[in-house]
């Protein structure tokens, strides 16, 4: 029996700890992957309603830097046009940023227009201005300073270039944007700031864009995914689970002895069941949290000791993340035990049914 | 008008089986037990012996005819009262002494007192108590496998009698003994019986254990007959 409950015992802990390693893993990726969301695009991106841009209205920068929480406003440009060089052109979206002193262009603007750091490209607004020639496109000459991925929210090939260019571009006064983009203390916080800057700049006036919104299907990805990961990894546990029913089934038949004594002792039937499903919840307790405790030391050793190296290459992690919450503990645990008692609950009905003459002659 | 028996049971039938595989046992059996009385039950193996004790004892239904203790009819009764009665009223040792193994020779005489919702140091301070009427108090501590066959079944005989039954049922209680343990406990046995003034109904196949009882009744297919 001791061997029977032993491998039950141990074959509950590995599948709590699976468990809890598991979806450390995945937070651990997730939280990585959510911090570099959070990072490389405006937590807030405030941009007008009803009209093409916030000019005139220098205020509005800040106003948005007062509300609370908002760490720093930056003024946005942003507009289409293309993008020549060399005798070809691509149309673009272009986002004009204080502090940028040539163009960044998209890898993929950068690959069609033969164009590199160092050398000029012209950008050619949409909008035109009138000339004693009838109408001409406004355009830019400006050097191409590096070529990268823009960290706009926006998931579409954007060049970034000088916000005064992209002013004259758009034809904006000085000072005037088309948007603000704001950093947080805390990027969770985003919809109550962003609630905040609409009632601030004019609920019907002005749009907000939180992180997690421009973000919504990679978010939801990572969300089905983390729902996968629990379900497939959560059968472990359920087989767990019922090798722990196995267990207490063999503990009720070979106790069956016990139980006639008891019974003849004066135990009723609601005694008997409640003393086994007792046993069984002790083993799945003793289980859950023995899995539990090793899960988690060992995720957090794991990522300690940043034991599971990754190919520099491939990933932008060096190594394996693991990330233990309270909430995957909460959630396994609180799923193990109930497992746990579902599981006793045959045997300890086995055990209340007992026929005692029976159990008695058997020895 | 004459005492209430304390135990009476009447015209008790029991066999097993279905069919032509059907044995019966015993039929029209009945039995009365008064207070202070002690009666040895005989009979060849397997004439059904304990199975008449675990009827007595409401631990197995009867196929006809009903059992009172103290004039109440347990048959009638649901499982939880019948266990409630079972453990007030009756006192039960094996010819095994079926004590838990995990349990310390104390804690195995509590445990009555305990399922029946005693408090931990009043049930272990009886059991001590009765431990020691019994020469077993520097044996309280210890554990079942490290007792002798006679020690173990003067703790059953405790644990039997902690609760003060009136009625003391006893399948072979001296079988597994040597003759001094034996008669010690058989000893002990007619003195809680006495003491208590319950009754005493006792299975053995040991003539000389048989007639050291008040009466000796013999188990056949008809019922009991004086022996």
């Amino acid at each position: 029996m001791g061997v029977v409950a032993l491998a039950a015992f141990v074959g509950l802990v590995l599948g709590v700890a699976a468990l809890v390693g598991a979806l450390a893993l995945l937070s651990g990726f997730q939280s990585h992957v959510l911090s570099r969301l959070a990072d490389e695009t405006p937590h807030v991106l405030v941009t007008p309603a009803g009209r093409p841009d916030f000019a005139g209205e220098e205020g509005a920068g800040r106003t948005l830097a007062a509300l609370p929480g908002v760490v720093s406003v930056v003024p946005v440009v942003r507009g289409r046009g293309w993008i020549t060089a060399r005798g070809q052109a691509v149309p673009a979206a272009l986002t004009g940023r204080e502090g940028a002193d040539g163009i960044t262009l998209d890898p993929s603007q950068s690959r069609q227009l033969s164009a590199f750091p160092g050398e000029e490209v012209v950008v050619v607004s949409s909008r035109s201005r009138l000339s004693p020639i009838g109408p001409v496109p406004i355009t830019a000459s400006l050097p191409v300073t590096d070529v990268a991925v823009a960290s706009t929210g926006r998931h579409q090939p954007e060049a970034v270039l000088p916000a005064d260019a992209a002013r004259r571009l758009f034809g904006l006064p000085s000072a005037g944007a088309t948007g603000y983009e704001l950093r947080l203390a805390d990027a969770d916080a985003a919809a109550d700031v962003a609630a905040r800057a609409r009632a601030a700049l004019g609920e019907t006036a002005t749009a907000t864009t939180t992180w997690q919104e421009a973000n919504r299907p990679l978010l939801l990805a990572l969300k089905l995914e983390r729902l996968a990961i629990f379900a497939t990894v959560f059968l472990v546990v359920v087989v767990a689970g019922l090798n722990l029913a196995a267990t207490s089934a063999v503990l009720a038949a070979t106790r069956r002895g016990d139980a006639a004594v008891l019974t003849v002792l004066g135990a009723g039937p609601a005694l008997l069941a409640r003393v086994f499903l007792l046993a069984g919840l002790l083993l799945g307790a003793a289980g859950t949290l023995s899995g539990l405790a090793v899960g988690a030391i060992l995720a957090i050793v794991l990522d300690a000791t940043k034991a599971l190296p990754l190919p520099a290459q491939l990933f932008s992690l060096a190594h394996v993340p693991f990330r233990v919450t309270a909430r995957d503990l909460l959630a396994v645990g609180t799923f193990s035990l109930l497992w746990s008692f579902v599981a006793s609950l045959v045997p300890a009905r086995m055990a209340a049914r007992v026929d005692v003459a029976e159990a008695l002659r058997a020895g | 008008m004459p005492a209430e028996p304390i135990l009476r049971a009447e015209s008790l039938a029991k066999g097993f089986g279905e069919a032509e595989a059907r044995v019966e046992l015993f039929s029209g059996l009945s039995l009365e037990l008064g207070a202070g009385e002690a009666t040895a039950i005989v009979g060849p193996s397997g004439c059904g012996k304990s199975t008449l004790l675990h009827l007595l004892a409401g631990l197995d239904r009867p196929d006809a005819g009903r059992v009172l203790v103290d004039g109440r009819d347990w048959t009638a009764l649901a499982p939880e009262p019948r266990a409630r009665w079972r453990g007030e009223a009756v006192g039960f040792v094996f010819q095994l002494h079926h004590l838990l193994p995990e349990l310390t020779a104390e804690e195995n005489v509590a445990l009555p007192l305990l399922l029946a919702g005693s408090p931990e140091g009043a049930a272990r301070t009886a059991a001590r108590e009765l431990l020691s009427r019994v020469g077993l108090s520097r044996q309280s501590g210890s554990f079942p496998r490290v007792l002798s066959g006679g020690e173990r079944q003067r703790v059953a005989i405790a644990r039997a009698v902690v609760r003060s039954p009136r009625l003391l049922l006893c399948d072979e209680p001296t079988g597994s003994l040597d003759a001094a343990h034996a008669a010690d406990v058989l000893e002990l046995l007619l003195g809680a019986a006495r003491e208590r003034a319950g009754a005493l109904l006792l299975v053995t196949h040991d003539p000389g254990v048989a007639s050291r009882c008040g009466s000796v009744r013999t188990l056949t297919p008809d019922g009991l007959s004086a022996a």
